[in-house]
């Protein structure tokens, strides 16, 4: 579900949607999701001044505390 | 390689005339060969090719051998801007997409007022979506306007609301820098607001407009940037400084 969100979200971002690659690693409590994508595309999730990215982990957060369980986006060069 | 030159309606005599009251749009594309321009064009407004009108100003040739003579193909494309309706569903069905993704029950209301698509989520009212400070809110009013913004529709701005929060804070706010207005007032002394954002700023700034023994400034970098009160000393000309209205 989480791994979804983010996915929906870097797809809707980035000029080559087919690119994006989403793992989600989970732990008992904590939830790693990798996110991938294409080199040129890296700049469209990060955002200026990151703030694309914080955006995504803010809303990451919020569906994750939904489900009592903690959630860590990591956008993978 | 793409090269967009964007052109006023006024500037192109071409696109006047029957379409001049509609919001028209006018790109230029150069590419290899004018399949190449009108393809990138396509992707590039993200709409499909029957939605645009093209008008080939050189067909590019590739030379002899691809030596001699190389010419770009080039083609003027003049396309509709995306009127303000549609943008307002398809910032809605971003919007319920990603909250769908959330897993709580939501039903959005899309309603267009001033030039703004507003997007009013009816929830269950736990306050999850706000976050700390509407952070979440903010975030998501910003990834849906970033989205939106790459589908095409320029120039929309969309304000998410949930349960009032934006209309509450804002009148809060308000109420803060009135009072903080009076105690500088009273004390001859400046006053500094906590950090905010750029629009809790504005919020304050525009607050105290009117009120000419005061004058606000905003101070300070980044995050940290937060809102001083000055009170305007009488006798003197009432200065207005640009900033006050202008940089938020």
């Amino acid at each position: 579900m989480l791994k979804e969100l983010i996915e929906f979200m870097a797809r809707a971002l980035v000029d080559n949607p087919d690119k994006v690659k989403v793992s989600e690693i989970e732990g008992e409590q904590t939830s790693v999701i990798e996110l991938r994508v294409a080199k040129e595309d890296l700049g469209k999730v990060i955002g200026k001044q990151g703030r694309t990215a914080r955006a995504m982990r803010t809303i990451l957060s919020a569906a994750s505390t939904k489900i009592r369980k903690r959630a860590v986006l990591e956008i993978i060069e | 390689m793409i090269t967009i030159s964007p052109y006023s309606t006024s500037t192109n005599p071409s696109a006047t005339g029957a379409l001049s009251e509609e919001s028209m749009s006018v790109l230029e594309f150069e590419e290899k060969s004018v399949e190449e321009a009108i393809a990138a064009a396509c992707q590039k407004l993200n709409l499909p090719r029957e939605k645009l009108e093209i008008e080939i100003l050189s067909k590019g040739s590739s030379g002899i051998f691809g030596i001699v003579g190389v010419r770009k193909a080039k083609i003027r494309v003049t396309f509709q801007e995306m009127p303000l309706e549609a943008a307002a569903d398809q910032a809605k069905e971003i919007l319920a997409e990603i909250l769908k993704h959330v897993d709580v029950p939501t039903v959005i209301e899309p309603v267009v007022k001033d030039d703004c698509v507003y997007l009013n989520i009816i929830s269950n009212g736990s306050g999850l979506l706000i976050g700390k400070r509407g952070k979440t809110l903010s975030a998501l009013q910003y990834l849906v306007t970033r989205i939106l913004h790459r589908m095409g529709g320029e120039n929309v701005s969309v304000i998410v609301d949930t349960e009032n929060y934006r209309s509450k804070r804002e009148m809060s706010l308000m109420e803060l820098a009135q009072q903080l207005g009076e105690k500088v007032k009273k004390s001859k002394r400046s006053l500094t607001t906590g950090p905010m954002n750029a629009q809790d700023r504005r919020i304050v700034h525009l607050a105290l407009k009117e009120d000419h023994e005061v004058r606000t400034k905003s101070k300070g970098e980044g995050n940290l940037r937060r809102v001083v009160i000055y009170p305007v000393r009488k006798g003197r000309k009432q200065q207005r400084p640009a900033e006050s209205q202008e940089e938020v």
